[in-house]
This record gives structure tokens, sequence and C-alpha cells, in this order.
């Protein structure tokens, strides 16, 4: 059996992977601006990488995908959340310290570079939610019990 | 500053929702209700979009964006499972 999709199908997701990706990354960055956020836009980039499975076939997937790199990333998202809660342990843990008197993240509110840690916070949680999701996701297509 | 004719538009689309839904309960078979599935999801990121111009509210599109760009995986991925899934 074929283990990708058609012609039509992978050129299509070639035109579409970058703008799900884009777009998740869009809604990731301004959670603190519009409807969305971390977990959300994570999941955005992570049906980008769903579709890749899908479309373009296991195989293609496996040579692309790292797991000691998406395990380290996950990790790493965790720790970046943990570190900018941490950032503000002098007055409470997270207390905002980067809003009250930080140097960077405390423009006007209403425009990207403003909410302190929230937007730190989002991309951390975008970059778990992504590698956590596609890593379950390889995983589960590579779970072969029904082939031998 | 609500207009009613985004309503009355978004009322119509909940119809034609209602109508591929019957197709989604009583489809004969699996690809019947995979399409209707799909007619469904494109009526309901028309009645998002519709509904976001009734309520004035231009965030709301990003939602409808969001729901037509990850239906089309869904759908996507109901087709290969048909197809004889992956390997």
């Amino acid at each position: 059996m074929k283990n990708d999709m058609g012609l039509i199908v992978k050129t299509t997701a070639r035109a579409t992977i970058p703008l799900i990706g884009i777009f998740g990354a869009y809604v990731v960055s301004h959670g603190h601006l519009t409807p969305g956020g971390g977990f959300q836009g994570g999941a955005t980039i992570a049906g980008a990488g769903i579709l890749f499975l899908i479309a373009f076939g296991l195989g293609e997937m496996k040579r692309r995908y790292n797991h000691h790199l998406y395990s380290a990333l996950e990790g790493l998202g965790g720790l970046v959340f943990l570190g900018a809660a941490m950032l503000g342990l002098g007055v409470a843990f997270f207390y905002n310290t980067l809003w009250h008197n930080g140097p960077v993240f405390n423009g006007q509110p209403g425009t990207l570079l403003s909410a302190g840690y929230l937007p730190i916070m989002n991309l951390a949680v975008g970059l778990k939610v992504f590698a956590g999701l596609v890593s379950a996701m390889v995983a589960i297509a590579a779970f072969r019990r029904w082939d031998e | 500053m609500i207009a009613p004719e985004f309503f009355y538009a978004a009322l119509i689309v909940m119809i034609g929702a209602f109508l591929a839904l019957l197709r989604v309960f009583f489809g004969p078979s699996v690809p019947d209700r995979v399409v209707g599935v799909d007619t469904l999801n494109t009526l309901i990121v028309a009645g998002m979009v519709l509904l976001g111009a009734a309520y004035d509210r231009t965030i709301y599109i990003d939602i409808a964006i969001v729901y037509a760009l990850l239906s089309y995986v869904g759908t996507l991925a109901i087709a290969k499972y048909l197809q004889g899934g992956l390997e």
C-alpha cells in the first residue's frame, strides 16, 4: 500500500503547512491580545505537523522527526514557563516583575510588547504543546501491532 | 452596533447546516457521512464569519480561519483512514 497520499494532496500540503504554521505562530505570539494563546496556537501548529504526517506518510515523517530534539524542546518549554514564573520571586511566585519594573515587555497595553511575562509564557506553552502533540501523533502512528 | 441582516444570513446558513446534519445522521454509508461533515465544516466557517460581522468583532475571524484550516486536516485524516490508513 502506498504510504503517502496523491499528488494533489501533497502539493496542497506544501502550500498549506506554512500557512497553518504561520497562523499558529500568530495565535501564540498575540495570545495576550486576541483569542487563543499558547495551547490553541500550539495545537494549531501541531495540526500542521499532523497534516505533514498524513500527506507525506510515516516514512517521510520518521526521516524528518528527531525524537531527542522534540523531547528536549518539550522540556525546554516547561522550563521557560517555570523560569518566567520565577522572575519575580523576590516578591512572590508568578509576580509579573517584567510588567512592573522590567526592561522589556512593558509597552502600552494593547501593543505586542506588553503584558510582562505573558508573551514569554505563551511562547513556552506553545512550544511545549506543539512538541508534545507531534511526538504523541508520531508515536501513535509508529505503533504497529497488527502488521506482524 | 449589531447589524440584523448578518443574523438573518447566519440563520439561513444554520438551516443549511441542519440539512447537512441530517445527511450525517441518516447517511447510509460512511463516505456520505464524511461528505456531510465536510459540508457542515464549511457552513460553520461561513456562520462564524457572519456572526463575527454581526457582533462587529474583527477578532472572531481568527477563529474561523483556524477552524477552516484544521477541519481540512480532519477531513483528510478520515479520507486517509478510509483509503487504507498509514502503512
